[in-house]
């Protein structure tokens, strides 16, 4: 069961990409928060961001602006926000000192002065935390292994002893190579792109583990095996290539791959997407067995909303880089409130005929839904634990919806 | 309503380096005019490759093994590719599941949605003149012998009453050609004067000047009797007045436009508003007023107005021709639908007689040489007159021979199969006395039962010979009258379409049309631009116009919303539907996924194996489904209601290299009885629309309930008021 404690954060994301003078908005201001054993499901039409909010989390992309804690770490932060602070601050004095008189000008410098170097404090400690969030936490790791052997080596003689020393350096060597960010796994939608067709399945699995120091090739082996089992493939598919196994194998290869590193948290961008409707059935139940074995909490990017609504605790609802709408899964299909959600559910095909032919969707045209030229909109909280992107005017219109 | 496109007996396999690769094994299924037919089943079941056997696209290693695609009077199977480029893309169309890789990354879209218009025009034009010869000479032939023959006396009237026939059609179609001609520029200028103002108003780089003297001389193009007669004089205001606004843009050149003075843009809409008017009139009818200018060639028709010529056309044809020719045309028709129903009476007979001589053995001259004699009976039966062909018997020279080709094929092939199978079986078995372990398998052999082979002929022979029965038994209550109507709307159709000319402008227009249609925004602007400049959505949009705009009788839908999110798939699905409607389109779609089959289709085949294993309407299958495939397809879906644990189908597809002995889905069954590892089912007839092969459906099969997940899903779909309709 999902607990209150956090395991990821997300702040006020944004990733823009450059594309010649014109800045491509992909992921604009999304915030939430997952909690661990939970499965954070992500929707929105293609091109809406959710993709790059997952690569975003995971540091494939350098995040343009807010932050990304894991576990309380901060581990990826975006230095826009300061930045354009300090240049709003400069413009907004150079605007002023036109009217100001000598003595104002002074106090307005200093004003200035003491925001830039705020935000370039701030823009400071953003880089080192991206740049060592991974460093500090191996650091951690290895002096706490080493107030755990000191005392054994020291109280142990002889071969023990010897035996001690050679495990202690062997752990050591593990956790100086170990990084946080490796906690978070991904499984990408493609399988037959994502895997290298060179490689096989075995050293698909335990490219991770050897990148983390495991320099045993029998435990290499022992877990590469355990893996392959516990995905329902047999060890005889080690040896094997991807091209040899179909859509749903090589998937289940994708999710092998990613449960080796003992994940806290899995990123599924789109695992089901491209494969067919029995296969899809099959790794759906094989995540979800893994999911009550190993605790895992996932965040869960799809489009198709029945698979979501079937697998998800709570669902983000994604529009044009925004996040538009956050609730429970039962209570977002119960109370749809944004007018997009309501016209992505209105869009969903479901295997009854009859209704399938009376079913009318629902269009959605942002400029004729609502009305931000006065007031703009933000993430609110209408009922407990489900947030509308909405202003004034709508929150109060939503709220009489739900009978608030 | 009436069948439109049939499948029989299909059987395709393909060359691979592991062996033959059995995709589609017999499959049967007809498509009726202005259905959709749904097509569904795992990636590997064989459904893509039955809609491109239809089309004729097979890839390099495919063999047809057997059947026949029966669509207007032809089999598509056995069509040289000379007639098979005529029918692609013109009649049958095709959506892809990628639209990427469908389109030309190189070429404007613009040129490829108008590409085939363009042809397909340039075709049509050339051949139904050359239909229009063919019918009227067999037509001439049984009206002169209708009246009893060359010598009688009637024969020299009805030789001079056809002769006329001809000669006031192309009377007629001169005038249409030249009034088509003329509206065709009025559409063009129209149409330049959209793009003109839109470029204008959008500040583009235009050549101002240039085009106001090409709409000057364009407005002069426009000039036809009957169309323009009434509008001469405006015309050549308009004319005096673009010449007057010319001088008032100053620049010349191509160069970015400044905003337009008014007068200019005035004149424009003034011409465009004209123009309009033109185009919007009613059209005269020009098989009639042929007929009137050949008898009156001085006449001047074109300052009345259109519906009194045409009223007066009329009487005047009918009272001084059509009565009379209408007369002779009956008989003529009558005595070619008598002659053909003698010679079918006869033929009977042939068939029959066959029928017997092929159940036993023959050698393939005289096989050959019979099949050829029949087949020339069986053609001189078929009633030429009749607008609404027979297929079966139009086809039936090739099926013929097909099939005993498929039997002399087999006498020889069946030796050498057995002998390769003996002898790798041989070596296998020995390799595994001597202990080793041998890692591949022995291809089962292919031997065709000879006996088989020789019943598939005598069936072939027995559907025609049922076909002829019951159109004998029902010869009694056929409409000649109905049916010599038919022909002259035929004959005027054809002589249309002979002169109906589509230029490089209409077709722009026309492509506008289609991609406002199909809800490509800006359209005007979208019509220059490359593939690449369109999201995935859009540019399925553009595959679907470039489907639709040969305007094609059956369009195949292969999983066109696969690559695509709810939203969009619920746009593209809700565009075919309309399309469908408004055009009178058959579709076959084929997809994987059943939410989307439920929308669309109205008849459902669910595929295996390369086997149909259950057809039936979309209700049969959703709310009474009967085969455990089709029950683990629908429950290996979550709705939004599902919670338990899904129940996904274990294992994967086999492999089609080596076919299962039984029912292709045992092994993967948890209903499988015995028998299914052991025969294969037949199809079982549920009710008079639903079928299911499986053995579950035998009388001495135990009861077996499908699954709980399925049974409560229809529960609740009956509690919303949805399958309750259906019982």
């Amino acid at each position: 069961m999902p607990n209150e404690e956090v395991l990821l954060r997300v702040e006020h994301l944004c990733q823009y990409f450059r594309s010649g003078k014109f800045e491509n908005k992909a992921v604009d201001d999304v915030s939430f928060d997952i909690h661990r054993g939970e499965v954070f499901g992500l929707v929105g039409e293609s091109g809406c961001g959710k993709t790059t909010t997952g690569r975003t989390i995971i540091k494939l992309y350098d995040a343009t602006s807010g932050d990304v804690y894991f576990k309380g770490v901060r581990i990826a932060a975006g230095k826009r926000s300061y930045q354009d602070a300090i240049r709003k601050a400069k413009a907004d004095l150079k605007e002023k000192l036109k009217t100001a008189s000598a003595e104002e000008a002074a106090a307005l410098k200093a004003e200035c002065d003491r925001i830039v170097a705020e935000n370039k404090e701030k823009i400071r400690a953003a880089e080192e935390d991206v740049r060592s969030c991974d460093r500090v936490y191996s650091r951690n790791l290895c002096e706490k292994l080493t107030a755990d052997y000191e005392p054994r080596i020291a109280a142990a003689s002889g071969e023990e002893k010897a035996k001690l020393e050679k495990e202690y350096r062997n752990e050591l060597y593990k956790a100086k190579h170990t990084k946080l960010v490796t906690q978070i796994q991904m499984i990408f939608q493609d399988p037959i792109a994502s895997l290298d067709p060179r490689m096989t399945v075995r050293e698909i699995i335990s490219e991770g583990l050897i990148i983390q120091g495991e320099r045993d090739q029998k435990v290499i082996d022992e877990k590469v095996y355990e893996m392959l089992e516990l995905v329902g493939l047999v060890r005889e598919h080690a040896g094997r290539y991807p091209h040899e196994f179909s859509g749903g194998q090589r998937q289940r290869i994708g999710i092998a791959r990613s449960i080796i590193m003992k994940p806290e948290l899995i990123i599924a961008d789109e695992p089901v997407s491209a494969l067919d409707v029995s296969i899809q059935a099959q790794v759906i139940n094989l995540m979800n067995e893994l999911r009550e074995k190993f605790g895992l909490t996932i965040l869960f990017i799809a489009h198709d909303l029945s698979v979501v609504k079937y697998f998800s605790d709570r669902i983000g609802v994604m529009y044009f880089g925004k996040l538009v709408e956050l609730a429970p899964s039962d209570e977002l299909f119960l109370h749809p409130l944004h007018p997009y959600t309501r016209s992505l559910l209105s869009a969903i095909p479901l295997p009854d005929p009859v209704y399938e032919k009376t079913r009318k969707r629902i269009v959605y045209n942002p400029l004729v839904e609502h009305d931000y030229s006065t007031s703009t909109p933000t993430l609110r909280e209408v009922l407990p634990g489900h947030f509308v992107m909405c202003n004034d005017a709508e929150f109060e219109k939503y709220r009489a919806e739900v009978g608030q | 309503m009436g069948k439109i496109l049939e499948v029989k007996h299909l059987s395709i396999s393909f060359r691979t380096p592991g062996g033959i690769l059995h995709a589609v094994r017999d499959i049967s299924f007809e498509l009726e005019r202005g259905e959709t037919l749904s097509i569904v089943g795992e990636s590997g079941s064989g459904k893509s490759v039955t809609s491109k056997a239809i089309l004729g696209i097979l890839a390099g290693n495919s063999i047809v093994e057997s059947g026949e695609i029966l669509y207007d009077g032809r089999d598509l199977l056995r069509l040289p590719e000379t007639d098979m480029v005529r029918i692609r893309g013109d009649k049958i169309s095709m959506i892809f599941q990628d639209p990427l890789s469908s389109l030309n990354p190189i070429v404007k879209i613009g040129h490829q949605i108008t590409e085939a218009m363009l042809l397909k025009n340039k075709v049509s034009r050339k051949e139904s003149r050359a239909e229009f010869n063919r019918l009227l000479a067999i037509l001439r032939d049984h009206m002169i012998a209708a009246v009893g023959g060359e010598s009688a006396p009637e024969a020299a009237h009805v030789k001079e009453m056809v002769e006329t026939f001809d000669r006031f059609n192309s009377e007629g179609i001169k005038w249409e050609s030249e009034y088509n001609t003329a509206h065709a520029n009025a559409e063009e200028l129209i149409s330049k004067i959209d793009d003109f103002l839109f470029l204008s108003e959008k500040h583009q780089r235009l050549d101002v000047r240039a085009t106001l003297k090409e709409l000057h001389k364009r407005l002069g193009t426009v000039k036809a009797p009957f169309l323009t007669t009434k509008y001469d004089d405006r015309i050549a205001a308009l004319q005096a007045k673009l010449t007057e606004v010319t001088p008032l843009y100053k620049k010349g050149g191509t160069q970015t436009v400044e905003e337009l003075p008014e007068p200019i843009v005035e004149a424009s809409r003034d011409v465009r508003a004209c123009m309009n008017e033109i185009v919007g009139q009613t059209r005269p009818n020009f098989f009639r007023i042929g007929y009137y200018m050949m008898k009156n060639p001085t006449a001047d028709l074109g300052a009345q107005p259109v519906e009194e010529v045409n009223e007066m056309a009329l009487r005047y044809l009918n009272e001084d021709f059509m009565n009379e020719y209408l007369r002779l045309e009956k008989a003529g028709v009558r005595h070619s639908f008598e002659e053909a129903l003698e010679q079918k009476k006869k033929v009977v007979g042939e068939l029959e007689e066959a029928m017997t001589w092929y159940a036993s053995e023959f050698t393939k001259k005289e096989a050959e040489e019979k099949a050829r004699v029949l087949a020339d009976a069986v053609e001189a039966s078929i009633d030429r007159l009749e607008t609404n062909k027979d297929s079966t018997a139009y086809t039936f020279r090739s099926s013929l021979n097909g099939a005993i080709q498929k039997y002399f094929n087999a006498v020889v092939n069946n030796p050498k199969e057995e002998a390769r199978f003996a002898r790798q079986t041989r070596r296998r078995d020995a390799l595994i006395a001597r202990g080793r372990t041998v890692d591949w398998k022995v291809v089962p052999k292919t031997v065709y039962d000879l006996g088989d082979l020789r019943a598939e002929i005598v069936g072939l022979i027995r559907r025609l010979k049922d076909k002829y029965d019951a159109y004998i038994a029902a010869a009694e209550t056929i409409d000649l009258d109905a049916r010599s109507i038919d022909l002259i709307d035929y004959f005027k159709d054809k002589a249309s379409q002979a002169v109906y000319r589509v230029t490089k402008r209409m077709a722009k227009e026309q492509a506008i049309k289609l991609m406002d249609e199909v809800g490509i925004p800006d359209s005007r602007i979208r019509y220059n631009q490359y593939p690449f400049e369109f999201s995935g959505g859009m540019r399925q949009r553009i595959v679907i116009a470039i489907a639709l705009s040969a305007n094609p009788d059956i369009l195949i839908c292969d999983e066109p919303t696969t690559a695509l999110d709810v939203t969009i798939q619920s746009q593209i699905l809700e565009l075919i539907n309309k399309l469908k409607a408004e055009r009178k389109l058959s579709v076959i779609f084929i997809t994987h996924d059943l939410g989307v089959v439920a929308n669309m289709a109205d008849r459902i085949a669910v595929m295996y194996a390369g086997k149909i294993v259950e057809f039936g309407t979309s209700e049969d299958v959703f709310y009474r489904a009967a085969h455990p495939y089709t029950w683990a397809l629908l429950s290996s879906m979550p709705d939004l209601d599902t919670s338990e644990k899904l129940e996904a189908i274990p294992g994967t597809p086999p492999n089609m290299i080596f076919p299962p002995v039984g029912d292709a889905f045992a092994a993967r069954n948890k209903y499988a009885l015995k028998v299914d590892f052991e025969k294969q089912p037949p199809l079982f007839r549920i009710s008079e629309t639903h079928s299911a092969a499986t053995w579950l459906l035998h009388p001495d099969a135990p009861h077996v309930d499908p699954p709980k997940i399925i049974t409560e899903r229809i529960e609740r779909m009956k509690a919303r008021g949805g399958a309750g309709h259906a019982e």
